[in-house]
């Protein structure tokens, strides 16, 4: 590489680098600014202060705590609910032989076709049939029941253990192990990598989601963190340091996730875009 | 006398296979037909009634398709999410296979630079889009910017509102969007790229080609599984276009329903208006909308794409 090619090469890195991080410690920034200093350029606040996250963490109702709770335990309940379903039927469909496998698989393709905007009208009066559709806490059901399954995942699943030798398998067969055996002695312990990258990628879509949130959640104690961004923004519209400090606290998390689990992350582009 | 018990061992064998894979799938199946098969042919059936608050009061037949075609707004909405469709699809693909090629190369640091290029991809949209809309603000931080490389902001056309001018507020978004999704189509690249077996750009150069040639007709085609799923995952989310209208724009799309795409339009018709049957039938506009620009790309980038072999 001539010196001038790399210059413009460093150049170039360093240049959009700048314009994908700046804008984050900007939102750092303003979220301790005091509100006259909210639209001055400086990015080091001349007089620092922690009032916007005194603010949401104890004034707005509901506060960052519920939010945050919220956010975490539908995260959580759709993450196992994924890893559950998937892993079942993924290995169903890769590795035991029975009638109708293949049009089922289809059908799971299939799946992967219909937009969630168009299950909105009829999965919503679906919920309001069921009563779940409420201010109670039979509520999360509703959206536990609308996330419960991702065909993506399933397929993901299943390409996965196509690629698990059949030699393993063959081994524990000989002495003398069940289709239920392998399935949680063999196959299980060795998808460990893609369930790490469906438990992420189903973290991170659930943690950020806002279209259900904001269709389904009917009382303000239920709301998600985005959900909550979309209300609280609405409502401070000038008041930027409190919305900044809630920009800053919902995306804490999913940084810590991604730098902890960077690997399954590039995992899953591989997995899809290339076997798929 | 062996063999038969080999036999009967397999027979059994078989059966408990059958039964597992029908205990593993069952739970999986129903869902699937209850959540995605039954809500599709629900979501037809509701979309030819009218249907309010109270239920479905009578069959109408195709009478919502006809008025959603008739409805200039709905129009609008269409023409806007085409118009946001066909220009963020190309502009984040050929931004992320830039930063790509760019992180791919063998250099000092490309770890963090594809962390930081990764960056926007991770937040959610509610995060970004509001930090967005602070950034963009008439006396916000881009202005700022603009106004310290010597633009006359307030002598701008818009005024430097960039999301409150409806001749701005889409082509911002296009903006936001492409930045924020640009790090995941660098990601689908990047996998494809460490499949592509370096000996043919090797022997291209070898043979004499110039950097430009190897570029478009080694590397580029090598690619297509990538240029298919960047593309195809693309369109599909551009057409689903919805948090970062609603953030900015409102449940209206403002203003002057410039921010109105088709899902913002299906929401109002379901939550303001309570028309669920006419919401459905716009669903139902859609969903073929996705599945035949879907079908269309197969074509396009060929079968082999498809099944992702090169």
């Amino acid at each position: 590489m001539t010196r001038f090619r790399k210059y413009m090469f460093y150049s170039m890195l360093i240049f959009y680098s700048v314009i994908t991080v700046v804008p984050f410690i900007w939102s750092v920034s303003t979220s301790i600014k005091p509100s006259d200093e909210v639209y001055q350029s400086n990015l080091i606040p001349e007089n620092p202060t922690a009032k916007a996250y005194a603010t949401v963490f104890g004034k707005i109702q509901p506060n960052f705590q519920t939010l945050f709770a919220n956010s975490l335990f539908i995260a959580c309940v759709v993450v196992v609910l994924h890893l559950i379903f998937a892993a079942l039927a993924g290995y169903a469909f890769a590795r035991l032989r029975f009638p109708g496998r293949d049009a089922l698989f289809f059908v799971v393709l299939g799946c992967m076709m219909v937009p969630d905007q168009l299950r909105l009208v009829p999965m919503y009066q679906l919920l309001v049939k069921m009563e779940l559709i409420n201010t109670g806490p039979t509520n999360y059901l509703a959206i536990f029941l609308v996330k419960a399954i991702s065909a993506a995942d399933v397929f993901l699943m299943r390409q996965y253990f196509l690629t698990i030798p059949k030699e393993l398998e063959d081994a524990a067969k000989i002495d003398g192990a069940g289709p239920f055996q392998l399935f949680s002695k063999i196959m299980l312990p060795n998808a460990a990598p893609v369930l790490a990258t469906i438990a992420i990628m189903t973290f991170q879509g659930t943690w950020n989601d806002l279209f259900w949130p904001s269709i389904v959640l009917q009382s303000p104690n239920h709301w998600t963190l985005p959900f909550g961004i979309l209300q609280f923004k609405g409502q401070f519209s000038t008041d930027w340091p409190p919305i900044m400090a809630l920009v800053v606290l919902s995306t804490i998390p999913i940084l810590a996730l991604y730098t902890f689990g960077q690997r399954y992350i590039i995992n899953v582009q591989l997995a899809s875009s290339v076997k798929g | 006398m062996q063999s038969s018990k080999k036999h009967s061992y397999r027979l059994s064998r078989k059966k408990s296979e059958i039964l597992v894979g029908y205990g593993f799938i069952s739970i999986p199946m129903a869902l699937f037909l209850f959540l995605s098969v039954g809500i599709f042919f629900y979501a037809i059936y509701i979309s030819t009634y009218d249907w309010g608050l109270i239920g479905p009061t009578e069959n109408v037949g195709l009478d919502n398709y006809r008025r959603a075609l008739s409805d200039p707004i709905f129009l609008k909405a269409i023409r806007n999410s085409l118009k946001y469709a066909l220009l963020v699809v190309p502009i984040q693909s050929a931004l992320g296979l830039f930063l790509a090629l760019l992180v791919n190369s063998k250099i000092k640091g490309s770890k963090f630079f594809r962390s930081a290029f990764y960056f926007p991809s991770i937040a959610s949209s509610a995060a970004i889009t509001t930090l967005f809309i602070f950034l963009m603000a008439p006396d916000g931080v881009f202005n700022g910017m603009l106004k310290f490389f010597g633009v006359d902001v307030a002598n701008l056309f818009n005024q430097g509102a960039w999301l409150s001018d409806s001749r701005t507020a889409l082509y911002s978004i296009i903006g936001l969007n492409a930045w924020t999704t640009s790090g995941t189509m660098m990601l689908f690249y990047l996998a494809n790229l460490q499949t592509v077996d370096s000996q043919y750009r090797e022997a291209a150069i070898t043979d004499g080609a110039s950097r430009r040639q190897v570029f478009w007709y080694i590397t580029m085609p090598l690619l297509k599984p990538a240029h298919f799923f960047v593309v195809t995952t693309g369109m599909i989310g551009a057409l689903q276009l919805y948090d970062q209208a609603i953030l900015a724009g409102g449940a209206d799309g403002s203003p002057d329903y410039s921010l109105m795409t088709m899902v913002l339009y299906i929401y109002n018709a379901c939550f303001r208006k309570f028309e669920f049957g006419y919401a459905s039938a716009i669903g139902v506009i859609l969903f073929v909308i996705i599945f035949s620009l879907t079908i269309l790309q197969k074509f396009i980038f060929g079968s082999s794409a498809w099944r992702g072999e090169n």
